[in-house]
């Protein structure tokens, strides 16, 4: 100091207005070790504060589309599970057509084969028919009605697209429409063909025989075919949900390191600030007590 | 010209006069070491009037205490006056700017930043189930969560403008502080005046004067000219006519242009065009991005408003026919269309989106507080300075004063020494002198 008298305020003043000083830092030191947050106002670090904000709030938009992804894997898994049973339903249905066409089998015979039929159309449109989470499977984006109704083969469902978000900007159409699938009973798919076949069990004319041998086999196989190509296509949604997953899960652990960065307290070098800055008050205190004490007057006699 | 026989006793006395005027001097000294703007005084002392003894010259008579100085330096003051409106204004900024901050309750689970996390994930909830009521009820619930914390954030700005405005008001309104300083300064003037009138250093009640525009210079800046008669003309924050002129004051106080300290950093803090009100503006900002926005995606697949808000009265407001019934997650009457909820939920942390403005405001907030609290500090620390070295011309040093104290008691012990010497000289001529064969 480069002023020649040093007054008993001065060194009162200086003494607490160090002391405060240091016991400040001491406070926020701890305040930072119980919190174990770096930021814990705006001020504290104004742009940190403003770039965790903006981490938080990608890591939040990164769980949710996580669960938006979660989501689409339990409508693609479904979706297979029911796919999985049409293409047994085709399959046995192949079986029971090449059974039937065989010459040898007695008209009696094929009328059972054709009541099985019938069965099999039932369970395909009741497969049709399975929900997730109470929505329907294929009817488009009317989740609310059953897709195929007992009186007719119609499709009931519309065209649209169950779309999932999984990352920004990034939509999966998670859905497979019942007439891609088994088709609206006209168009030669599914249950157009398995409605062919019945008829034609039943049928006496030899035209009924023949059709059962040659065009309904190539019908069944080309139902068959479009069953798996929808299949196909659901396995391939499947592994593009999982690899998003999989890739946010990866963003997800780079944001959250970013944002433990920036608002999280190193708790090694906070520990060694503390002990440091405690020892400095300690000594401030000490070093305060006796300055204080002192006059001339404890000298003089 | 014969000198007195009893000269050395007056010298004597008048040696032992000052000693004791310095002595009670130092004794005020110490009485007031601690007292809060005491300047340190002295006792001038002068050697009184010698007398002519030709031939051999001037002969001292002794010594006279002339005047009770007090010891401070006018310049030091300025400064430091100076300094302590800066203070006043920083910390009565910092503290309003800190009330700001501390509302947003950022970064936290309670602040805006949270509410908006979770309305675009609820979005996303809806989107993943459109069908289902309980995800709908969830949004709508989250909207008015939303809602609520912005209108409740800029209840609570307003508040700190209120507040501010209350304690300005308190500050300068009739009977307040301003006023009583105001009217003590000039009752201190008239005093002092009188005093000085008559030839004497009111000491003490020019103290109280300077602590007095000391506290002063922490409210607004001070301007103070001396009209050579012991009166102070105090000009407060730039203003045209003086608060304080003599034994007058101007009341209510004049204009101030540029108020400065404490008043300056209120005025500022509840002005419609100050930092707070700044600080409004950006969330209005904020919430007005929100609704435009979000009413930009929703309103033409729902025929309705999402959001309303009204800028004049600063609140917004979810449309009221907006119900879990209502809403709608897709264009399109089928119940599992969700393009309208998947692209809401993906303004989340869009460039130029709501997230954006309101980590602007956030950012700005913090950033100003900093700023607040560090020039405060540097303030103070020039302010602390300052007044250090007002002390070491001004305090009270009592390892000086004891030493004083030594020095005026063993001046009085040698001129009680001198006057008893004086005093057996007599005895010599007086009693003892022709007597001789007595």
């Amino acid at each position: 100091m480069s002023t020649s008298r040093i007054t008993s305020s001065m060194i009162h003043r200086g003494v607490l207005a160090d002391l405060n000083d240091i016991a400040t830092r001491v406070s926020r030191t701890q305040l930072k070790l119980s919190s174990g947050k770096e930021i814990l106002r705006p001020s504290d670090d104004p742009f940190g504060a403003g770039r965790a904000l903006g981490l938080r709030s990608e890591l939040d938009g990164l769980g949710q589309y996580r669960r938006n992804a979660a989501d689409a894997d339990g409508w693609t898994t479904a979706t297979e599970t029911a796919l999985g049973t049409i293409t047994d339903i085709a399959q046995r249905a192949r079986e029971l057509l090449l059974r039937g066409a065989n010459g040898t089998t007695s008209p009696v015979e094929r009328e059972t084969i054709a009541k099985e039929i019938d069965q099999l159309i039932g369970s395909t449109k009741d497969t049709m028919n399975s929900t997730y989470a109470g929505r329907s499977l294929f009817g488009g984006t009317e989740t609310a009605t059953k897709p195929y109704g007992s009186a007719s083969d119609a499709y009931l469902g519309d065209g649209g697209d169950i779309v999932r978000s999984v990352g920004p900007g990034v939509t999966l159409i998670v859905n497979t429409r019942g007439t891609d699938v088994v088709g609206d009973g006209t168009d030669g798919k599914l249950l157009n063909t398995l409605r062919d076949i019945a008829a034609h069990l039943r049928g006496t004319t030899p035209a009924d025989s023949a059709a059962l041998g040659s065009s309904d086999i190539v019908a069944i196989d080309r139902s068959l075919d479009a069953v798996l190509d929808a299949r196909a296509q659901v396995g391939a949604i499947a592994r593009r949900v999982a690899s998003a997953d999989w890739r946010l899960a990866e963003l997800e652990e780079n944001v959250r390191g970013l944002l433990s960065q920036t608002e999280d307290a190193d708790m090694a070098a906070t520990l060694v600030d503390y002990s440091m800055q405690q020892s400095v008050y300690q000594s401030a205190l000490r070093a305060g007590a006796n300055i204080v004490q002192t006059s001339l007057l404890d000298f003089l006699r | 010209m014969p000198i007195s026989t009893f000269m050395g006793l007056h010298t004597s006395l008048r040696g032992l006069l000052a000693q004791q005027r310095a002595l009670d001097v130092t004794s005020h000294n110490v009485a007031n070491a601690s007292t809060l703007g005491y300047s340190r005084q002295e006792a001038v002392v002068q050697a009184s009037g010698a007398l002519a003894v030709p031939p051999a010259g001037m002969l001292g008579t002794g010594v006279d205490v002339i005047s009770y100085r007090r010891i401070r330096d006018g310049f030091l003051d300025l400064q430091y006056r100076a300094q302590n409106m800066q203070t006043g204004y920083g910390t009565a900024r910092t503290g309003a700017l800190e009330q700001a901050e501390m509302r947003l309750a950022e970064p936290g689970d309670n602040g805006i930043a949270a509410r908006l996390n979770s309305f675009w994930s609820s979005w996303s909830d809806v989107a993943n189930a459109p069908e289902s009521g309980a995800a709908r009820i969830a949004l709508i619930a989250d909207a008015r969560t939303l809602v609520a914390s912005i209108n409740a954030l800029d209840d609570g700005f307003e508040t700190v403008q209120a507040q501010a405005a209350q304690e300005l008001a308190l500050l300068t309104g009739d009977g307040g502080a301003l006023e009583g300083m105001a009217r003590e300064l000039a009752s201190l003037n008239s005093a002092i005046r009188d005093f000085q009138r008559v030839g004497a250093q009111p000491n003490d009640l020019l103290d109280r004067r300077d602590l007095l525009l000391d506290k002063l210079s922490s409210l607004a800046q001070v301007s103070v000219t001396d009209d050579g008669a012991g009166s102070i003309r105090v000009t407060l924050g730039g203003a045209a006519a003086p608060l304080v002129d003599g034994s007058t004051i101007t009341w209510p106080a004049p204009a101030m242009p540029s108020p400065g300290g404490k008043i300056g950093a209120l005025m500022d803090v509840s002005s419609s065009t100050g930092t707070i009100a700044a600080y409004r503006a950006g969330l209005a900002t904020f919430a007005q991005a929100l609704t435009t926005q979000v009413n930009a995606v929703y309103s033409p697949a729902a025929g309705m408003s999402f959001f309303a808000y009204d800028a004049a009265t600063a609140t917004l407001s979810l449309n009221p026919a907006v119900t879990g019934a209502t809403l709608k997650a897709g264009s399109g009457s089928a119940p599992g269309a969700n393009d309208v909820a998947i692209a809401l939920s993906e303004l989340r942390g869009k460039p130029g989106g709501p997230d954006d403005a309101y980590a602007q405001l956030v950012t700005r907030v913090g950033t100003e507080v900093a700023d607040a609290r560090r020039t405060t500090l540097n303030a103070t620390a020039l302010k602390n300075a300052i007044e250090d070295r007002r002390q070491s011309t001004a305090g009270v040093s009592l390892d000086e004063e004891m030493t004083s104290l030594i020095r005026f008691q063993r001046g009085y012990q040698a001129a009680a020494r001198a006057m008893t010497t004086t005093d057996s000289l007599l005895d010599t001529l007086i009693n003892r002198t022709g007597r001789v064969g007595l």
